[in-house]
């Protein structure tokens, strides 16, 4: 087994897992927090206002990485479900039960932050557009995921329920999106644009990018702090856990 | 095992559960009593006025009997729960999905059914127009039998939770939007004197899926919530 393999396998140990967690995730937030300030400063500051929307449009620079993360974080976390309901390893319930919650606040933000953007935009907070309504509907399954965790008294049976609910829910999702686009076309036309991908200016583009990748460094180290929680919480009573508990500093 | 078995086992659980279901048939009258009480409050919340009343008259039964439906989903397993029977269903040499398909189909009979069948004159209560009503029937038809599959896998995830009723409205919720999309854009096409067989057909083609799939799924779903 070459030196790869053997780590993939070692991570699949809760303990070894804690160590790497926590051993990573202060470069994490580090990379995360870092990138976020250029981004920022490159998206509030050096990037000039849009010749149509004036200022208003800066909250793209929350916006468009929150409604990405929502969705990429939906695919982490079904591809773990997906594993954990076929092979049952005890990692990928735990990563997917805790992405759950962050995907739910970055779908939450994305929301929020695109009604605020619509006010002045469109004059509303809110319209029943193909995308809101589909940010919506999965921020409802996000819920239903976290809600049916904790629904179960043994974690580890409630996880495998809600894998199998995140599973449901990554089949359904596509068709939700493209229902919802076929129902909106249906009653009127399409009276929001977006921007497209090509029609952005770079010294907005890549603030927008910096951005994006700053969430993803968050994302993992919000995961690496959740997981490490969750484990102890999963493991107590285990001899590992009591070594970690009982060597922690006081109050630390 | 022989080859008549499956079918006999089919059977004889769909015969227990409409057996059962008769025997208390006043609960099964329930959600048809719950469906004509909310429909008859939408007129007093909006006023009497007629084109208001059928211009929204599609989308409210059909959202009233989904409503329904929910309410009396939370039911599907708690007897044979408490009972003992759903272990032996899981313990029965003929295969779960087999059975959790006849339960599908008794549930659907028992609680769908009515509703299905008192929704016209609900509709037109409302002021539904006759022309649209053959097409509130398909599509209630086909979008209750989806929402019967549906509903019944996610309440077999739910079976090993105490509190599981609003927690189910919220797992349901994201999957009945495409059938209500479709179902209520057939009704509200016919209405408007337009084509309505497309929708329809996306109805159609998402049951046969669902009629394979959902079965195997709710088994899946029963032996994770029970951990078997």
């Amino acid at each position: 087994m070459n030196a790869f393999k053997l780590w993939y396998h070692k991570l699949g140990s809760p303990p070894y897992f804690y160590l790497f967690a926590g051993y990573i995730r202060p470069w994490l937030w580090g990379i995360a927090l870092l990138l976020a300030a250029v981004g920022l400063y490159g998206g509030l500051v050096l990037a000039p206002p849009d010749y149509q929307q004036g200022d208003a449009f800066r909250i793209i620079f929350v916006h468009v990485p929150a409604a990405w993360m929502s969705l990429f974080i939906y695919g982490v976390m079904a591809v773990s479900a997906f594993i954990a309901v076929i092979w049952r390893p005890k990692m990928a319930e735990v990563l997917a039960m805790e992405s759950a919650p962050i995907g739910a606040a970055f779908t939450l933000i994305a929301l929020i932050t695109g009604s605020l953007w619509g006010k002045p935009t469109w004059g509303t907070y809110w319209t029943w557009d193909a995308r809101l309504t589909s940010e919506l509907v999965l921020l409802f399954i996000y819920l239903g995921v976290i809600g049916l965790y904790h629904a179960f008294e043994d974690p580890r049976q409630g996880a495998r329920a809600a894998s199998f609910l995140a599973m449901v829910g990554a089949v359904n999702l596509p068709i939700v999106h493209y229902s919802v686009v076929w129902w909106n076309t249906l009653h009127q036309g399409t009276t929001v644009r977006y921007f497209g991908p090509s029609s952005i200016a770079p010294s907005m583009l890549w603030p927008l990018l910096v951005m994006t990748i700053a969430a993803k460094f968050y994302y993992g180290a919000s995961l690496m702090g959740r997981s490490r929680v969750a484990l102890l919480s999963l493991e107590r009573g285990k001899d590992w856990v009591r070594a970690e508990v009982a060597g922690a500093p006081a109050g630390g | 095992m022989s080859a008549s078995a499956l079918p006999r086992a089919f059977l004889a659980m769909l015969r227990r559960d409409v057996v059962l279901a008769w025997r208390r048939r006043g609960d099964a009258l329930l959600p048809v009593l719950y469906a004509v009480i909310v429909t008859t409050l939408f007129p007093f919340a909006l006023g009497p006025e007629h084109a208001l009343l059928a211009r929204i008259s599609g989308g409210v039964v059909l959202v009233t009997v989904l409503l329904a439906m929910l309410l009396s989903l939370d039911a599907v397993f708690r007897g044979d729960l408490e009972d003992g029977a759903l272990e032996h269903m899981l313990l029965a040499p003929q295969p779960l999905a087999l059975l959790m398909a006849a339960r599908m189909l008794a549930y659907w009979l028992v609680t769908a059914l009515p509703l299905v069948l008192v929704a016209p004159l609900l509709a037109y209560m409302l002021g539904l127009d006759a022309v649209a009503q053959p097409v509130l029937l398909l599509a209630l038809l086909l979008a209750s039998a989806l929402l019967d599959l549906l509903g019944i896998v996610l309440t077999a995830l739910t079976v090993g939770t105490r509190r599981s009723g609003m927690l189910l409205s919220l797992m349901l919720l994201p999957l009945a939007v495409p059938v209500v999309i479709f179902a209520a854009g057939a009704v509200g096409a016919a209405q408007q004197g337009l084509p309505w067989i497309a929708p329809l057909a996306w109805l159609a083609a998402a049951l046969a899926l669902a009629l394979v799939l959902a079965p195997l799924a709710c088994a899946t779903a029963l032996r994770i919530a029970l951990d078997s």
